[in-house]
Formats: C-alpha cells, structure tokens, sequence
C-alpha cells in the first residue's frame, strides 16, 4: 500500500513538473479586433449613389468618424496581432534555481485593415477603399531576420 | 501500477489505474494553472431602446446627452458635432500554451446640424457576442 502511494506521489509530482514545462516557455498568442470585411461585402458601395444609412444598415456603424477637407471620413477597422516566444532558459531553473537567466527568442507582429469611405455634406458615399495590412501579422520564432 | 497476473502468466495493467492517470493529467494540465478565461469590457453598453428613443429632427444635444450620456469622443465634420459612443468587449483564452484574445467594438454615432438638433443616429445591427477561443492559427 505504502509503495502503491509512493509510486503515485512521484507520478503526480513528475507530472506537475511537465506540466510546467510545457506552459512556461513556449507562448502562441493572437489577439483580433472585430471582423474582418471583405470585397464582396462593400461590393453595394457605389459612388455618388449609396448613402450613409444604406451603408450603415449592411456594414453597422463604424469604428471612427473623421472631419476632412474632402467631407466626413468613416472607417472600419480589424487588428490581428500575432506573438510567439520561447524561452530556452526556462528549465534551468531546476538546475540552478538561485540565478536562471532568460534567453528569449520570439517575435510577432500586427497589422490593420481598413475599409475607409467619405461621405458629402448629403451623406453620399464619394470615394471609398481598402487598406491591407493584417498580412503583417505573424509568429516569429527568429528576430534578427530582416 | 502492478501488473496482474492472469492464470495463463501473462501480464497485463488493469484499466482503472490507467483512465485515472489520464483524468488526473487532464485535471493538471488544464485546472493547475496553464488555463486561464478572461473577460472585460471598456464603456458602457448603450441598448438599442435607449437609442431609438432618440427622434431625428427633434431631439436636441442635451436631450442625447440626458438618455445617452456624455459622449466618449465628440468629433466636428462639415461643420456638425458628432456624438460618439463606445463599447468595447474582450473574451480572452489561455490554455497551457495558447493564448487568443477577441475584441469586439460597439459603436454610435449622433449626427447634430448646426442647430444642435439630432440629424442622423448612426447604429447599426448589434455584432453578434464574441466567443472564448484559444486556438490561435485559425
């Protein structure tokens, strides 16, 4: 019985132990703001024609309004953030557990797109366009490639 | 764990032993603290009652400002205040190593003329609630 609880006391306790390993050094995190839009849903955008409430009604409201010399300014927005590390100094801790420096690799990136249209003194839709940039957004393991 | 012997000598592990170090390996991995599920919001979330008690052409910017309250932001175009309202929630999920955050923005716009009478209420539909998720390569 005593042998029994011994062999489970070091099964649980090496188990705590990978466990550790496995969460502590190694990271992916991804972090997204709102949906993205794509061509086809502002494909009923038409210039000098769709107004405001239409595009409110299919898209919602947007994210930023803005004054311009050019009229109003809408813009709708979607992040993506991509991050990955790993710290290979992470198990020395049970070697060394006084001093057990990081040695941290990693990287990421983020990026916006954004769906921008400006409207007239009536609400008109006068020009509108896509910036893409969320294709910036990676896991990076090596950070000192150009 | 022991192995049991059969009549025949063959040897082999019994289930149980085997299913109950699974369970206490998931039990670890996920409740000892490699799991994480997180949620926050930023600014109050403005309900769709209170906004369409907003009259075009009647109400005036105190009147928003009595049933909205002040606005986050107020923004000048062709010569018009805007009103702007946010909401912004987060759901964020942490497991063992993966880790996703999702935020969701909710915004309103109230268009004033140069009378200071409400114009347009630009609200669209609500975005659907956002989900708990850790997987990050999707």
């Amino acid at each position: 019985m005593i042998r029994k609880i011994r062999t489970w006391f070091w099964i649980i306790a090496w188990l705590f132990v990978l466990s550790g390993c496995l969460r502590g050094p190694v990271a992916w995190q991804r972090v997204t703001l709102n949906r993205p839009l794509s061509e086809e849903d502002v494909s009923f955008v038409v210039n000098g024609k769709t107004s405001l409430s239409e595009v409110v009604e299919q898209l919602g409201a947007p994210n930023q309004m803005l004054s311009s010399s050019g009229g109003t300014v809408a813009r709708y927005q979607f992040t993506d953030g991509k991050y990955f590390r790993v710290d290979f100094g992470w198990g020395l801790r049970f070697l060394s557990p006084f001093y057990s420096p990081d040695l941290v690799l990693g990287g990421g990136g983020a990026g916006a797109d954004v769906f921008q249209i400006t409207y007239n003194d009536h609400w008109i839709v006068q020009d509108h366009g896509f910036a893409f940039h969320s294709q910036l957004s990676k896991f990076r393991l090596w950070p000192f490639q150009d | 764990m022991n192995p049991i012997f059969h009549q025949n000598g063959d040897a082999s592990y019994t289930k149980q032993p085997i299913s109950a170090l699974a369970m206490c390996s998931i039990l670890i991995f996920l409740l000892g603290n490699g799991c994480a599920f997180v949620r926050g919001n930023y600014g109050e979330d403005l309900n769709q009652g209170d906004i369409s008690t907003i009259k075009k052409g009647v109400s005036t910017r105190a009147e928003v400002a009595a049933i909205l309250g002040a606005p986050d932001r107020i923004v000048e175009a062709n010569g018009r205040d805007i009103f702007h309202y946010y909401h912004y929630d987060v759901k964020s999920g942490y497991v063992i190593i993966f880790s996703r955050t999702n935020i969701k923005s909710d915004d309103i716009f109230v268009i004033f003329n140069t009378a200071g009478v409400v114009e347009d209420v630009v609200a669209g539909r609500k975005k659907p609630p956002l989900e708990f998720q850790f997987w990050p390569f999707d």
